[in-house]
This record gives C-alpha cells, structure tokens and sequence, in this order.
C-alpha cells in the first residue's frame, strides 16, 4: 500500500516536472521569427510609452509602418512605466522598448541583456518638484511629505535634489505613488509635494504648485535624466540593418519636431487625446537632439554611459539597489554606430 | 455526535479509492503514510523542482531567482544591513504587521455591517429585493476599478485602504449570513412555534445559532478577498505593507523579493485560515450535528 503511493507519488511529480520544463522551452522563443535571408525580422514588436516625444510621432505618422513595408509588421504595445517595460523585455515580449535612464540603470545593473541605440529626449522642465504654497526652498520640506512614483527618472531626482539641499532620507517623508494618485493626494491636502511628470505636474503648478526644481536644472548639476530607447541584444545582434531603419524614422521625426513643430505637436495631440497646443507646451519642455548631436561625446559617446553609472552608483549609496556592474558593461550597453550612420 | 454510516457493510466493503476512510466510517489503518507526509512531500517537490529549475539554468536569475537568493533576500529582510533596517526602510515583520492590521480592521468593519445587514436580507423579503441587487453589485466590481476613486475620496493614508478591504470583504460576510437565514430548518422554527416562541425569540435562539458557522464561512472567503486585495490597496503609499513591498519588486525588479512576499502572503494566510477553522471548532462545533 505504501510503496504503491510513493510510487504514484513519484510518476506525478516526474509527470509535473516534464511539463514544466517543456513550457519553459517553450516559452523560450523569440517574440519575432526570423526571415533570415532577407536580414529582416518577420514583426517587430514595440513598446511605447505615453511620452510626448519623437516615437509617438513616428507611430502617428506610421513612419516605420511606410519605411518597411509589407516585408515586416509593426505591432505598438502601450506601456505605463520603465519598470512594465524592463518586465516586458527580460519575458521576451518585445523587441524596442522606452525607458527612462533610471529604469534603464537598474536595468542594465541587475543584468536585462539590452543596449541603448537611442536618446529619445532630454527631460528638461517636464518633470519638477511642486511644493504648496508656504514652502519656498527645498530646505522648506522637512519634516513635510513628499510623494513620486518610485523606482522613475523623478524618483532619482528627488533623491539627487534632497541630497543637493543637504537633507538625508531621513528628514523628508517620501512616499510611492503613481502621477494620479499623486494629484488626488494633493487635492486632499496628504501632501506637501511631490516630484513628477507632465500632466500631473501641470494639473498641480495650475493648483497653486511652486516649482522648487526641475530636471532642467538639475541636468546643470551632473543629475541629467533622459526617455531611452532599449533594444534587446538578440534583436540588436540579429537585425543590424531592421534597428537602423528604425533609428532613421527617429530621426526623422525629430527633424520634423525642430522644422514643423505645429504639424508633430498634432501627431502627438492626436496620440494622447489633448489640445495640439498642449501637446506643443509639453514638446516645448523637453530637449530633443538629433543623431549627430546623439552620436557625439556628450551623449551615446560616452557621457552617457557615464551618467547611468553614476546613477547606478547613486542608488547603491542610497541602497534603491543591490549591486552595480563594473563601468565597462554600462559602456558596453550603448550603441553609437546607429546613431553616426543615421541618414 | 451521530454514528458514522457503516456504507461498506451494504457494499460488501468495496468502496472507490478516493472515498475516504473518513467518509466510510473507517479510522486510518496503522502503518499507513502518517499525514503529515503529505504538506511535506509537497514543499519538498516545490522546493527541489523549483531549485532543479535554477539549476539548470534555462532562465536568468531574474526570471527565476533561485531558492538561496529568496532565502538571501529573507535574510536581508530581518536584518541590518548598510545602516538600513530589512527591505525599503522596514523589516519584515513589520511589513506583514501593516498589511495585517489594515485587514483587521477592513474586515472588523465588514463584521460589523455585513453580518447585521445579511441577517436583514434573510429575514426580510421587501429589503431583499431592495438591497440583493446592491450587494452583488459591489460583490463584481474589481478592486482596481475603483481604487482611484477611494483615494480622491479619502486620501493616500490608511483610510483609503481600509475602506478598499472593507468593500472586498463585506459582500461575502452579508451573502452567508443571508445564505444562512434561508437555510435555517424549517422543523426547528416550527418546533419552537409550538413550543410558544414569538418572532423576536425565534431569531434570537433559533436562526442566529443557525446562522453562525455561515458567518463564519463567510469570514474565511471576506478574509481571502483581503488578501488578494492587499496588492492593489498599497500601490499607493503602501511601504510599511506586504503587498506594498511585492508592489516595489516589480519597479525594481526584485524578483527574489517578490517570490518571498508570494511565500509570506501564502503562509500567512493559510495561518489564518486555520485559526478561523479552529476557533469555528471551538465555537460553533455543533455545525451538522443537530
């Protein structure tokens, strides 16, 4: 009776790993088949966010829809915040991804096989830290509560502008929270302040909100943050000639935000269902650079790499993360010879 | 208590073998597997698949960290580490603490109006009509649904939550007791009609007897509703809190913690669990043995 059991017991519990581990070969494909003589992937699947930058141009204007043609289908898949996107990629849900340079670090720090072929934008006032009337310096917010959504590009600023104005973790009460519950919270009277985005920080400078700072001026002090294009290796290794093509329609949309500011602001207007003058504002407070600029020492020819090490560096002292790599894989993680090929 | 049913002696002793002994009216054989092989044998497969999984390779660390990295993070959670106390500021106790205590009082406060209104939805036709409806309404809406709304309504602080885990746990509570109203034994109420009771007196000694192992029932589904209410309740401003910290691995992809918050949560709950079972035992033991 009892071996009979344990026997059963035995075939079940073989019978269940088996089972296992073919769905986990199976789950091992990649999302985009190969078409391999032709150098180009059957699909390509993208996640964006709702940033009003180049991409949503690009989606708009089905720029890489017209650049590929029938040969490779484009499949946009919205997501809400870095972190989505780095699961997204590490569950091999999607090829190109948007994340902020925050996400970014942390992704490249807990080892996310990606690199970062494109600056999307430089955030620049688009992102600040609204105070309530009363608070006039960031020194003003001890002891005040704090709110911004954890683990983002405002996160990290936050914590880079506490620790310019001389005040530890400690002294503020930072709370998690995502931009909508932040402007309800605000409304309550919860909060005394908070780091985010647009159009959560608009709603609040509109209700009474002091800007104390803004990523612009941080970027001054060495605390730059930027909206990242993340590709997956395999797909980078892959489809050199697919990410290229891909990079130029980028490009080509910021061209159209320097030249026909009007006509993209509309695109985006369209995408995120807000007046074309809005969306001309919040284009207005981000800074956006072409592939040339990009290519440069500033930017994907070093300075960021840099930056993002310093950033990972940054949470590691604060302990937001467990462990950095050595300088060299941040390094390793940018892509320039996309950007210096860009037509 | 009644005498078990002796089924095997009217089937000449076969029975299918996943009546149990218990079901025929048998006490376990000696010798046999003691029970608690089973939970056992359980954890150990989970454990040894999971490590064997790890083992091999097929997914990065974080896509499935392996046991001695959950094991690292529990460690870590516990302790000092840096300057810094456990994971995000707390230790985990005191994680598990604030989530409990929200759901205690979210759920104390469903006891206290779910279990009189169900009692009014069984006893009272008209208000069930009336009320029925509202109740299943609220019972089907998804908690994310409305989050939103609740922290308009009453901020980012506790209230919010507790208002969340007391909209998840109340419609159980009320539809059990009503459940248990409508099935209290027509012979019981009518032997106390003839024995003199008045409407008052039949409620009061009667249908709440009846009504208390329901009520109960319902406590344990309302509790299971807290928990998997918890996440959502603290996305916001959620850090003390269980389902707060899961909330952050995902941002900071902490796959380790993550799996040791699902460990947490599981066996807390199931804790619980049990001490609603017993104290039904203790309490309400003459459940189905009138």
């Amino acid at each position: 009776m009892k071996k009979k059991t344990l026997a059963k017991i035995g075939i079940f519990t073989a019978a269940a790993a088996l089972a296992v581990v073919s769905a986990a070969c199976g789950s091992n494909d990649d999302s985009s088949n190969a078409g391999e003589s032709t150098g180009l992937p059957e699909k390509i699947v993208i996640g964006y966010q709702n940033i009003p930058n180049g991409d949503l141009v690009v989606k708009h204007d089905g720029l890489l829809e017209e650049a590929f043609g029938d040969a490779v289908s484009v499949e946009w898949k919205l997501f809400d915040s870095g972190g989505s996107v780095n699961e997204a990629i590490l569950a091999g849900a999607i090829d190109i991804g948007l994340v902020g340079s925050s996400p970014a670090s942390r992704g490249i720090s807990s080892g996310i096989e990606y690199q970062i072929p494109w600056i999307f934008d430089v955030i620049g006032k688009a992102e600040a830290l609204a105070a309530k009337s009363g608070i006039n310096s960031i020194a003003d917010l001890k002891g005040k509560t704090v709110a911004t959504p954890f683990a983002s590009t405002s996160h990290y600023s936050l914590l880079a502008a506490l620790e310019d104005a001389g005040l530890s973790e400690s002294d503020v009460k930072v709370i998690d929270s995502e931009p909508d519950a932040i402007l309800a919270a605000w409304q309550q009277g919860d909060i005394d302040a908070a780091y985010v985005w647009n159009p959560v920080l608009a709603k609040l400078t509109a209700d009474g909100g002091k800007v104390l700072i803004s990523s612009e001026d941080l970027s001054k002090k060495g605390k730059t943050t930027y909206d990242l294009a993340v590709v997956t290796t395999s797909f980078a290794t892959k489809y050199p000639a697919a990410l290229q093509t891909w990079l130029n329609q980028q490009n080509a949309a910021v061209t159209k935000i320097r030249e026909d500011v009007d006509g993209a602001a509309a695109s985006i207007a369209a995408e995120l269902n807000i007046p074309a003058a809005d969306a001309k504002k919040q284009l207005s407070e981000l800074i956006f650079l072409n592939a040339s600029e990009q290519a440069g020492a500033e930017y994907l020819g070093g300075g960021l790499a840099r930056n993002l090490f310093a950033a990972a560096e940054f949470n590691l002292k604060l302990g937001k993360i467990e462990s950095v790599k050595e300088e060299a894989a941040y390094n390793a993680a940018i892509l320039t010879t996309y950007a210096s090929a860009a037509k | 208590m009644t005498p078990p049913l002796q089924t095997t002696q009217a089937t000449d002793g076969r029975a299918p073998s996943w009546v149990s002994a218990r079901q025929r009216g048998q006490e376990a054989p000696k010798g046999s597997i003691p029970s608690w092989f089973y939970p056992v044998a359980a954890t150990g497969t989970v454990v040894g698949l999971w490590w064997a999984l790890t083992a091999v390779g097929i997914w990065s660390e974080l896509i499935l960290p392996s046991p001695s990295q959950v094991w690292h993070a529990f460690v870590q959670s516990v302790t000092e580490h840096d300057g810094r106390p456990g994971l995000s500021g707390y230790y985990l106790w005191e994680h598990l603490w604030a989530s409990l205590w929200r759901i205690v009082r979210g759920v104390a406060w469903a006891l206290v109006v779910g279990a009189p209104l169900g009692l009014a939805l069984g006893l009272w036709r008209p208000f069930e009509r009336f009320a029925g409806p509202i109740v299943s309404f609220l019972r089907s809406l998804p908690p994310l649904g409305y989050f939103s709304l609740l922290i308009i309504w009453f901020g980012i602080d506790d209230t919010s939550k507790v208002w969340l885990l007391f909209l998840a746990a109340f419609a159980p509570i009320s539809l059990s007791v009503a459940a248990g109203v409508a099935s209290t034994r027509i012979e019981r109420i009518n032997a106390s009609l003839v024995l003199g009771a008045n409407n008052a007196q039949v409620v009061r000694y009667v249908v709440l007897p009846s009504v208390v192992p329901d009520l109960i029932t319902g406590l344990r589904v309302a509790v299971g509703f807290a928990w998997t209410t918890i996440v959502a309740a603290e996305t916001s401003n959620g850090i003390p809190g269980i389902g707060g910290l899961a909330w952050a691995t995902k941002k900071e992809l902490r796959s380790d913690v993550a799996i040791l918050c699902v460990i947490v949560i599981g066996i807390t709950a199931v804790l619980l669990d049990y001490g609603i079972r017993q104290f039904e035992k203790k309490y309400a033991g003459w459940y189905g043995r009138w």
